[in-house]
Formats: C-alpha cells, sequence, structure tokens
C-alpha cells in the first residue's frame, strides 16, 4: 500500500515536470482510462489486504482496465453512444465497494489489538 | 524474489498511474486551450498585418530622426532653432491654407443657362444650385486639385458651399453668379473632370447651363481670409 501511494506521488511529479501535452479531444478517453487504473490500484489493496494478491492478475487487469476502458469510450463516441458512462459506472461502483471492504478491513484489523 | 518484482511492478505501475492523472490536471488546466487551425490562421494574419505596419512606421521613424538631426545641426551652427521652426510654420500654413499660392491650374466659370425654357419646364433646371458646386468641386477634389478658391474665396475642409436664396453663401460671404472656380492641379486631369463625357459637368452643359473651363499655366488662388474659430475641438494628448 505504502509502495503504490509512493509510485503514485512520484508519477504525479515526474508527470508535472515533463514538458509534453496531449490534445484535449482525447481528454476523455485518458479520465476513463484513469478510472479503470483507480479501480484496480484499489482491487490490489484489498486484494492484498485479504491475502490473495497475484501480481500477474493486478498488472494484467490495471493495463487490460485501462485500455478496454479507453477503447470503449473511443467506440462509444464514434458510434454516438456514450459508453464511457458503463465504464465510469462499472468501475465506480466497484471502486467504492472495494474501499468499503477496504475500511472493514482495517477497523478490523484496529479494533482486535 | 517473486515479491520484489512483484513490489517493483506496483511502483511502476503507480507511476505510470500518478504520470496519467498529473497529465490529465494539467490538460485540464484552463492556461491550455484547445486551438483550432482556423483560429492559428487568423492569428498569423493579424501577426501579418501587423508587421506590415511596422515596416510603413520605420520610415516615419527615419524622417522624425532626420528632422531631429536638422534642429540638433541648426542648434549647433546658429545657437537657436527659430529660424528651422519659421520654416516649419510656413510650410504648414501652405498645407492647411492660410498661404496665397500659385501653379498650372484651371479656371472655370460657372453660370445660369441662356436659353429659353420649353413650355412648362422648371427655371430650376437651368440655374446653378450649391449642389452643383459641391459637386464640381468633389469632382475636382478627385482629379487631384490641391488648392481651390471660388469667387476667391479659399475652400478648406470646413468651408460650406450652401444655397441662400439666388445667390450661394461661401465661408460665410454671399456670392451671386457667375461662380470662378479655380483649381491647382494637372490642368489636364482637372479639364477632364468637368468636361469628359459622363461627369457631372458635362451634365450640367448639356442640360443647359454655362460652363467653361480654361487651363492656365500659372494661377493664383488667396489665402483662407476669414477668422477660423473652435468651440468644441479640443487637442488630444497621446495616441
Amino acid at each position: 500500500m505504502i509502495i503504490g501511494i509512493l509510485g503514485i506521488i512520484i508519477g504525479v511529479l515526474i508527470g508535472f515536470y515533463i514538458p509534453v501535452t496531449f490534445p484535449t479531444s482525447y481528454s476523455l478517453y485518458l479520465s476513463v482510462s484513469i478510472l479503470a487504473a483507480i479501480d484496480s490500484v484499489f482491487g490490489a489493496i484489498k486484494a492484498s489486504m485479504e491475502g490473495y494478491f497475484n501480481s500477474t492478475i493486478f498488472v494484467t487487469g490495471f493495463l487490460g482496465n485501462a485500455v478496454i476502458a479507453g477503447l470503449l469510450a473511443y467506440i462509444g463516441d464514434k458510434m454516438g453512444v456514450p459508453l464511457y458512462y458503463a465504464a465510469i459506472f462499472a468501475f465506480g461502483s466497484r471502486l467504492f465497494q472495494n474501499f468499503a471492504i477496504i475500511r472493514r478491513q482495517l477497523i478490523e484489523k484496529f479494533s482486535k489489538k | 524474489m517473486a515479491k520484489f518484482f512483484s513490489k517493483l511492478n506496483i511502483l511502476l505501475l503507480t507511476i505510470i498511474l500518478g504520470i496519467a492523472i498529473s497529465f490529465q490536471i494539467k490538460n485540464l488546466n484552463p492556461k491550455y486551450k484547445y486551438v483550432p487551425l482556423k483560429v492559428i490562421y487568423d492569428y498569423k494574419k493579424v501577426i501579418q498585418k501587423e508587421k506590415a505596419e511596422i515596416n510603413n512606421l520605420r520610415p516615419l521613424i527615419e524622417s522624425y530622426k532626420e528632422k531631429i538631426q536638422a534642429y540638433e545641426t541648426a542648434k549647433d551652427k546658429d545657437g537657436d532653432i527659430t529660424s528651422l521652426l519659421k520654416n516649419e510654420i510656413s510650410q504648414f500654413k501652405t498645407i492647411s491654407g492660410f498661404t496665397d499660392v500659385q501653379g498650372p491650374g484651371i479656371i472655370l466659370i460657372i453660370d445660369d443657362g441662356s436659353r429659353k425654357l420649353y413650355e412648362g419646364e422648371d427655371p430650376n433646371n437651368i440655374i446653378v444650385h450649391n449642389i452643383d458646386i459641391l459637386n464640381i468641386i468633389n469632382d475636382l477634389k478627385v482629379a487631384g486639385a490641391e488648392a481651390i478658391s471660388i469667387n476667391g474665396q479659399r475652400v478648406l475642409s470646413n468651408s460650406e458651399i450652401d444655397c441662400n436664396g439666388p445667390t450661394i453663401k461661401i465661408n460665410g460671404q454671399l456670392f451671386a453668379q457667375p461662380f470662378i472656380v479655380k483649381a491647382i492641379g494637372e490642368p489636364k486631369h482637372l479639364e477632364a473632370a468637368i468636361k469628359a463625357p459622363g461627369t457631372y459637368g458635362n451634365l450640367l452643359k448639356e442640360v443647359g447651363l454655362f460652363i467653361e473651363v480654361n487651363t492656365s499655366i500659372n494661377i493664383r488662388i488667396p489665402k483662407y481670409s476669414e477668422d477660423l474659430t473652435f468651440d468644441f475641438l479640443q487637442v488630444k494628448e497621446g495616441d
């Protein structure tokens, strides 16, 4: 968990310092991909707390979810169907579920002591 | 070892996530704006225009520098710049019409027509009106007249040419026909502006007014002799 937060902080710093920007028209796809990635990170935290964390699953889930979410948003845009709502809904609801489980685990851990 | 790799994986992926998040934040920054090609093109055009204007202004700067140089040399030589300023004043007076001027040009005589009226014809048709004079003056200006006078009254930018019954008011003075218009400029052009078919002067002649144009190699046009007062005008400082 600590290593994850550290990674995000390092990433944000790197991202702010490298002078690269991308067209605003792709902003939507990136935002959906970020949501998917955050969902994967939460899932990984949950899994590590429950003790069955698998790095392969995490890596494939992280990359696959991000790519599929971005692609889905793109295809939806091309078809005129706002498919990114589906991605936001699915990943968003799972993110909150995962967070709820993590919170419960943490509370149980602290109340046991 | 496997644990180390999994931690490395997590670190790398979260770094990617952080980079993506910061990109997104940077992108949504209002400082960065989506600029279509057309806007860039428009800006380019504006820049080109401004550059052309700057290039036009450069000779102006040069001329002002020369002027300053002239002032400085005059100051060094005579100790003061009065003579230079006097020269300048006379130059401005010539431009604004406060000196007598002479040069090649035309003398134009306009008078009421002397033909008999048709039965029931409006006598206004063969009478000179202020609008006729105005149109002819404008034609002369188009043809490049540098100084114009009517019956000895210098025509300036504020000279009125007003209908006043049987007379015409110019610079506050009343004049009856005939009207003698003098104009300095290229005589051929000025003559053509009155005489050529299709011009206003030609039309008047066809209708029956008396119009006569004489070119001359030397015409004297007097200075503006009335007083000129400004009640509302103020000089604006700066641009």
